[in-house]
């Protein structure tokens, strides 16, 4: 799903430095919306899942749509919330970095992209159960909801930043990206009927993850500290 | 909310964004990887290209970057230490309720 995946260099130094400090921005509020509201035991435990099952996937190329792979944002964003989704978004584009997926100039930028699909599956999804949708729909259109949020977002960074090398003027750039976020939004129907599954699942066995139900528990938000 | 509406919303909620993805398949080179669609996409624009929309003879592999470098061990351990530690927490949070004052959670 949306991923930046240009090399080292590709964009401007000053569209690095933007992306970096809004990325930064963004993780730097949420560290300290986490800290000063505190977050569930339980969904720091369904973090480390999610950013496992978000780090797996993101480095398998499935054979559809030419060769794509999937990042489970929209998961993770419905599961963990959208504070620990961003965070999550965070530790897997640095894990993948590392590993060369992904330029480590753009870790920003993708974080942005990434953190997006999080941020709207996790309030699309809360919103349509709000209006008495099934689990089912809802999961899966918010999930897809939130995967063409981060494919747009994904578009817009590289057409207001342009491409270092690129003999494109902005207007042809800006078709050309619309191909690549059009083919994203087809991504994301797949990963939407994907997600809708999964959360449908985890809704017949434990309601209380996607917070359909109290959990059998004595924990109260802990608070996070130091 | 009544089923048909649910549901004819996600309908056409797909059938929309399948439209564009075949567009945006067929704009960008056809059946190409997305690191190589993506670039060629952005050095030189729109180009019409064919091929399957599914290939499963491909089968399903790691990312390039990863399994030309030389770092599918790396890949491995990363994916069993984060499954591991996300697996153990939640064991431990579902079996004794949460962690308590002692160990604090950040």
């Amino acid at each position: 799903m949306a991923h930046i995946h240009l090399g080292e260099g590709s964009f401007p130094l000053w569209a690095l430095i933007l992306w970096t400090l809004i990325g930064t921005g963004l993780i730097g509020a949420i560290v300290y919306r986490v800290r000063k509201g505190g977050i569930k035991t339980h969904q720091i435990a369904l973090a480390g899942i999610g950013a496992a099952a978000s780090f797996a996937v993101f480095q398998l190329n499935i054979p559809v749509w030419g060769g794509i792979h999937m990042n489970l944002t929209g998961l993770v964003g419905i599961l963990a919330g959208p504070l620990l989704g961003s965070l999550i978004a965070l530790v897997v584009n640095i894990f993948s970095a590392a590993l060369g997926h992904g330029a480590v100039g753009l870790l920003g930028a993708n974080t942005l992209v990434n953190a997006s699909e999080a941020i709207v599956a996790y309030y699309a999804f809360k919103t349509l159960l709000g209006m008495d949708w099934d689990v089912f729909p809802a999961s899966a259109s918010a999930a897809t909801l939130g995967l063409s949020a981060g494919a747009v977002l994904m578009g817009v960074i590289i057409v207001v930043s342009g491409v270092n090398g690129s003999a494109l003027p902005r207007g042809d750039l800006t078709i050309a990206v619309a191909g690549l976020v059009g083919l994203n939004l087809g991504v994301a129907v797949i990963e939407g009927l994907l997600t809708g599954f999964i959360v449908q699942f985890l809704a017949s066995v434990r309601p209380d993850l996607i917070g359909l139900a109290d959990r059998d528990s004595k924990e109260e938000p802990t608070g996070v500290t130091a | 909310m009544q089923h048909w509406k649910q549901y004819g919303g996600l309908t056409a909620l797909f059938a929309t964004f399948l439209a564009a993805g075949y567009w945006g398949f067929t704009a960008t080179g056809g059946a190409l990887p997305w690191a190589k669609r993506s670039a060629k996409t952005l050095q030189r624009g729109v180009q019409e290209g064919g091929g399957s929309l599914v290939n499963l003879g491909r089968g399903i592999i790691v990312a390039g970057p990863i399994r030309k470098g030389g770092m599918m061990v790396e890949f491995g351990g990363i994916v069993a230490l984060l499954a591991a530690l996300g697996v153990g927490l939640y064991i431990y949070v579902d079996r004794y309720g949460g962690l308590n004052d002692e160990q604090p959670t950040g």
